[in-house]
């Protein structure tokens, strides 16, 4: 399952980051080659993966940063950043743990979905405040939510444990 | 923390730094999702542990061919690990079958048994403890902690059965055994006449030796009982040949340990002395738990260099009892051929197995005119240094160590009938 979610968030971030790259035909190849390169690496030898892993991040968020100076829109710019960021974690977990319990998988997928949606949801919401781009009201309503259902879980856990303790 | 977590944070740091220096606004909310990331350890922390650990190695001591069950059981007495790596740290030149090792999430209050079969070649070896490197899923944090839990593994080195080796030293032990004592009494070898006297047993009458003397003669026996042995290894490196992987030193240990098991066996009181890197001795004694010191001593034996033992003149020969035999096992040096003189000359009786080193390296070398003449002019000297050492009725016993130990003492027997 991981290695799925891996795969197409990394093929997500991969054509999200050609697209941005239209017009600089070098650089959108340099970059489509690494995404491609990531999102199979399990095909290559090992020696190679370790260092296709972080260079993709690397170059993922650096190539973001570029686009971003040359005033592209920022908020795609976040989004490859926290994609390449939730692909590259999926690696590395598949690195150490390939045949994970199917509940392990879950519950890695519950503790990256949430630190990627915290630090999603805190890339946008400066975003918002500096007034780079204007929410529709659905938009926002559907953020609500989102953040009112992630305060109420880890609230809900954070008493859970409390009881379990006492 | 871990490298991802360095990677993230410098990521996300260069972002802050290059936003501040550009006053990029944009790029100070793209490094925020980096800094979730790098912040998790410090708002979830790794959990604390408390380990229960037994070993249990079974069995303890195997021969060189066998294998031995390993068992390492654990338990966590502190709280639920998410993922936490189990490793067996295992000392060098073991064989493994079976995986020493788990990953996986770890409950608290359970066991986990990590289970593996493990060989090797002759040794002692020392099994230290366990590794436990305890990561949260995301790889952000990861603790190493070192569990010792020892454990130790004799692989003995293999027996070979030696058919009979002939010693006579001048001293033998009071009980009964196989060895001839020079002393008339019980026994089944002729050792004498005597006249008889009232008592002695009338089936021990010589009849023909009376009808000579006109008087009754008795036969006399001579008795045969268990005598102090006293095996000497030798371990210097100066004499350790290795070729292709393969150690001349390995064969003597093999000579020893056989020798070793034929003299408990035929009830003798044997000692190992091992003379190398320092004097390791082992009493003398009898019997299986004897047999079991011995054959652990030589599976740890190893070869050894110092100043003191790097000649034979100072082997400590106060330790074997006077008189009694002892039986080296060496390739021998010719510098060797005083001390062992010395030690005959002073009431040892000397038997020495030398591996042969000429046998054992010629066949790494290429056949050639060279080699041939080398083999010659070394099996030359060699043949000074023995022949001077049987001169002084030391006995020795030449082994080509490409065959048995059995044949070589075979053949040696029946050339000394001769």
């Amino acid at each position: 399952m991981i290695l799925w979610v891996k795969r197409s968030v990394a093929v997500w971030s991969g054509i999200f980051l050609v697209a941005f790259l239209y017009g600089h035909t070098e650089v959108a190849i340099i970059g489509g080659i690494l995404n491609l390169a990531w999102v199979v690496d399990e095909k290559l030898r090992p020696t190679l993966r370790e260092l296709i892993r972080p260079s993709m991040l690397i170059i993922n968020t650096a190539l973001s940063a570029y686009f971003v100076l040359k005033g592209e829109p920022p908020l795609l710019a976040v989004l490859i950043a926290g994609s390449s960021l939730l692909s590259w974690n999926a690696g590395l977990f598949l690195r150490r743990w390939r045949g994970a319990p199917l509940a392990v998988q879950y519950r890695y997928l519950k503790h990256l979905g949430a630190i990627i949606a915290v630090g999603l949801g805190a890339g946008l919401s400066a975003l918002v405040l500096q007034g780079r781009f204007s929410l529709r009201f659905f938009w926002a309503l559907l953020l609500m939510f989102i953040g009112g259902f992630l305060w109420l879980w880890i609230i809900s856990k954070a008493s859970r444990k409390e009881s379990a303790g006492s | 923390m871990t490298g991802a977590w360095f990677l993230v944070s410098s990521l996300g740091l260069v972002l802050l730094l290059t936003g501040l220096l550009l006053k990029n606004a944009t790029l100070l909310a793209m490094a925020l999702p980096y800094f979730v990331f790098s912040l998790l350890p410090f708002w979830r922390g790794l959990p604390k542990t408390q380990w229960k650990v037994h070993r249990s190695i079974e069995p303890d001591h195997i021969w060189a061919d066998q294998s031995c069950h390993m068992t390492v059981s654990l338990m966590n007495n502190g709280e639920d690990l998410e993922e936490v790596t189990l490793t067996d740290m295992l000392p060098d030149g073991i064989q493994v079958e079976g995986v020493p090792t788990y990953h996986g999430n770890f409950e608290a209050g359970k066991v986990h048994i990590v289970r593996y079969e493990i060989r090797g070649v002759r040794g002692k070896y020392e099994f230290p403890g366990m590794e436990i490197i305890i990561n949260d899923l995301l790889e952000m944090n990861r603790q190493e902690e070192f569990l010792p839990s020892p454990g130790t593994l004799f692989v003995l080195p293999a027996i070979e059965k030696v058919e009979k080796i002939k010693i006579s030293p001048r001293r033998t032990r009071v009980y009964t055994g196989m060895i001839r004592s020079r002393e008339s009494g019980a026994g089944v070898e002729f050792f004498g006449t005597r006249a008889y006297v009232p008592g002695d047993p009338l089936r021990h009458l010589n009849w023909k030796a009376g009808a000579r003397w006109d008087l009754l003669i008795t036969n006399l026996f001579e008795q045969e009982r268990v005598a102090d042995v006293g095996i000497v290894l030798d371990a210097r490196s100066v004499v350790e040949i290795r070729t292709n992987g393969e150690s001349l030193f390995e064969h003597s240990v093999r000579a020893a340990t056989a020798l070793a098991e034929y003299f408990l066996g035929e009830g003798n009181r044997v000692g190992l002395l091992i003379y190398g890197r320092m004097v390791e001795w082992t009493f003398p004694g009898y019997g299986k738990q004897q047999r079991a010191k011995i054959l652990a001593a030589l599976s740890k034996s190893e070869l050894g260099d110092h100043v003191v033992f790097k000649e034979f003149k100072n082997l400590p020969i106060r330790v074997f009892p006077p008189q009694s035999q002892i039986v080296l096992v060496s390739s021998l040096l010719p510098e060797d051929l005083y001390p062992l003189r010395y030690l005959r000359a002073v009431g040892y009786r000397v038997l020495i197995i030398s591996p042969d080193p000429i046998a054992f390296e010629k066949r790494f070398l290429p056949q050639d005119e060279h080699t041939v003449l080398a083999e010659q002019i070394a099996r030359m000297e060699r043949n000074a240094t023995l022949s001077k050492l049987r001169r002084a009725r030391v006995n020795v016993m030449e082994w080509d160590v490409t065959l048995p130990l059995w044949i070589s003492i075979r053949q040696s027997l029946v050339e000394r009938r001769r």
